[in-house]
């Protein structure tokens, strides 16, 4: 056992680079395999301050080379679960850094180490000397954590299979944190960055509401605001939900009104109408409604040409933008639209009428099944009457009114017209002489240019008139 | 944290040469600085004047974070990943480290990005003694506080009245964007011996003080004729004289 050596260890040596000139080894990085993995393990299974080095230790290690370098700590504990992994591994970064003459970067299967000459000429000389101080560094921060045991793998075969063995294990901790709903946590992240262009600008961002940018997500959020609770990213309790469907909470309008200067008292997450979320300026993508159609169509930035109402993403954006709720017009991330809460309470994708087709294809996932041939492209529609044809003829659910999938409730009535106008009404008496009486729903759609509900509509008035029977 | 001078000026009056001569008075001081230079004018090449090969800028990878919203695992640390990819394209050479700052950015939102990117540059600057910053006159990461407070601002012109104009331009524009530096100088360039008393008057004129004026160098326009690194240039070249003397009444 390598003898004991006092390490200087303290968080002001967080953020020290190790130069070229002062490094010693250089571990994992761009030049070779790397891993950090934390693995949560039962009290019998882990033996407390132990340091397992397989492969070449420190001594033996050529002064200025790159090694392959993985690191696994064990952790035990009464109160330690799995869920705890990754949050026990997000410390390495910062624990490591504390140790003057150690640089640590970055994550998982990127980590880059740097070991400097200071703890060569301080007479280190086995990796052991460096990670048991780092055990008890662990223990003091996380009292949680009761015994943990640390493998250093240098031997460079090993390294590729432990690393393979712990891309298993971030894939199965990714697949649990992108199944991350919001009724899943307590709190969510305010976000006021771009309050410098838009002064009124409000973000909140939840796990199934990335930001309008697209930049922040709720993990962000909440990373940023561990580093400084008084910065740009805050915390949000989640309570006092008023509308679980629109995603109204009473402290969000609370925060709504004191970052947006009272100008605005309440805000809903998932809806286009009635005190919508504000828009910032910067947004990924725009969505807008088209009472006409009675849906909604989005554009994204890249998008230069004009949409089915007639304005490009620009002039529409210029509208929405400076923080300004506008009910009607909304901005949104792109990661929204994978989201199950994406505009829940207007009926979600079946509200959704018309995209650039590079848009749709960038989000195709996130499009149920059912609605992908519905929706139209620039290749289908230009403008609103091309735009109401490709609808009829798809049959999309704004035709006939949607239902909103998250609690079947019906929210729209399908098109209707305000009045009967004698030119319909020849039109469809035109229709049935042609036809002889034998209605086909698609002939009507396609010749006439009407909805099923439209069509009968036209009847009845032919009826109250005495013209038909 | 070090010391912050920033080289600016027109194009073509040589505020590259001058940066890099001051580079190389400051790695050759044998004062054993930590030394990080910040190339920051996407049109000049502090790297070619220094003989450095760039692969990827601040600009790259700032495009990279704005890609990695959508390919990193949903609770990737981006301050953490950002920081990695920056020390990443720090340019380690003998006796300073160089970073550059690349295209500007595209469309779309920058504003997170761009406030983890302060945070970096912040953390990265304290680990050096002096920071040499060859910047556009347009002052663009200024604009954008990526770029920190100065001790110095060393605006680069040659002789003429006109060239005095943009130092005087310079300076509004620093004072409507709020950047904050301790002292802002001159050092005309190209200066014959004819002219430097009518440079000095001028100056003067608009209250701008001239702390060098470099003689035209036939040794220095050979170099850059050839394409040589400026960091080669021997000690007894009357410009390289000139920008130790300028370092020296800098206090370096």
């Amino acid at each position: 056992m390598a003898e004991e050596i006092q390490l200087d260890i303290s968080p002001m040596y967080e953020g020290e680079r190790i130069r070229k000139e002062d490094l010693w080894v250089e571990l994992g990085g761009p030049k070779a395999d790397g891993f950090e993995l934390t693995l949560a393990a039962s009290m019998d299974e882990v033996q407390d301050g132990k340091v397992t080095i397989i492969g070449p230790d420190l001594k033996d290690v050529k002064e200025g080379s790159t090694i392959p370098f993985g690191m696994i700590f064990k952790v035990a504990g009464e109160k330690i679960e799995k869920d705890l992994e990754s949050i026990i591994e997000r410390r390495n970064h910062a624990l490591l850094s504390y140790i003057s003459g150690l640089m640590h970067l970055n994550q998982r299967y990127d980590i880059w180490m740097r070991i400097g000459k200071g703890l060569a000429k301080k007479g280190v000389t086995s990796w052991e000397q460096i990670f048991k101080p780092v055990v008890t560094l662990y223990k003091a921060e996380m009292p949680f954590i009761e015994k943990m045991e640390v493998t250093i793998v240098t031997d460079p075969a090993k390294v590729k299979e432990e690393l393979a063995k712990a891309m298993a294990v971030y894939q199965a901790r990714d697949s649990r944190a992108k199944g991350l709903h919001d009724e899943d946590v307590d709190v969510f992240y305010g976000c006021t960055l771009c309050q410098a262009f838009a002064p009124t600008s409000a973000c909140v961002v939840t796990p199934d509401r990335p930001s309008l940018c697209g930049a922040i997500t709720w993990f962000d959020g909440r990373a940023a605001a561990k580093v400084d609770p008084e910065g740009p990213q805050f915390p949000i309790p989640k309570s006092g939900c008023v509308d679980a469907v629109a995603g109204e909470y009473g402290p969000i309008n609370e925060m709504a009104e004191k970052r947006s200067g009272g100008e605005y008292t309440v805000m809903k997450l998932y809806t286009f109408f009635d005190a919508p979320h504000t828009s910032c300026g910067c947004f990924e993508t725009i969505g807008f409604y088209m009472p006409e159609v009675d849906g909604i169509g989005v554009a994204d930035r890249d998008f230069k040409g004009a949409t089915p109402n007639g304005l490009p993403f620009s002039t529409m954006a210029g509208q929405t933008g400076g923080g300004k709720q506008v009910v009607g017009f909304l901005g949104m991330g792109i990661l929204y639209y994978f989201s199950s809460k994406f505009l829940q309470a207007d009926g979600g994708w079946r509200r959704i009428v018309w995209m650039p087709k590079k848009l749709k294809e960038r989000v195709k996932e996130g499009i149920p099944a059912d609605m992908m041939d519905k929706i139209a492209t620039e290749d289908d529609a230009t403008d609103l009457d091309s735009l109401k044809k490709f609808l009829l003829k798809v049959d999309h659910p704004v035709v006939g009114g949607v239902v909103r999938a998250v609690d079947g409730k019906k929210i729209t009535e399908g098109w209707k017209f305000d009045e009967v106008t004698d030119e319909q009404k020849e039109a469809v008496i035109a229709f049935i002489e042609k036809t002889g009486g034998d209605i086909d729903t698609e002939a009507v759609k396609a010749d006439l240019g009407m909805s099923e509900g439209q069509f009968m509509q036209v009847v009845e008035a032919l009826q109250a008139d005495g013209v038909l029977e | 944290m070090g010391k912050v001078i920033a080289i600016t000026g027109k194009g073509g009056t040589g505020k590259t040469a001058v940066s890099a001569m001051l580079l190389r008075h400051l790695v050759k001081s044998g004062k054993g600085y930590r030394i990080l230079a910040i190339d920051a004018d996407p049109d000049a090449n502090l790297a070619d004047a220094l003989g450095v090969k760039v692969n990827k800028t601040v600009g790259d990878m700032r495009e990279f974070m704005q890609e990695s919203r959508y390919t990193t695992p949903p609770d990737t640390d981006k301050q953490k990943l950002f920081e990695a990819k920056m020390f990443e394209i720090l340019i380690e050479e003998d006796g300073y480290d160089l970073l550059v700052m690349g295209k500007p950015e595209g469309s779309g939102c920058y504003c997170f990005v761009n406030n983890l990117l302060r945070g970096i540059m912040d953390k990265t600057i304290d680990q050096y003694d002096v920071i040499i910053i060859d910047t556009a006159a347009g002052l663009e990461h200024f604009s954008r506080k990526v770029i920190p407070d100065l001790d110095a601002l060393l605006v680069v012109t040659d002789s003429s009245r006109r060239g005095l104009t943009t130092g005087e331009r310079i300076r509004s524009m620093a004072s409507e964007l709020g950047m904050k530096y301790k002292n802002m100088y001159v050092i005309a360039n190209k200066v014959t011996d004819s002219s430097r008393e009518k440079v000095a008057e001028n100056a003067k004129s608009v209250g701008l003080a001239v702390i060098g004026t470099i003689p035209y160098d036939e040794k220095l326009a050979n170099f850059d004729l050839v394409g040589d690194p400026l960091i080669d240039l021997p000690d007894d070249v009357p410009s390289v004289q000139e920008v130790s003397r300028v370092a020296k009444e800098l206090g370096l």
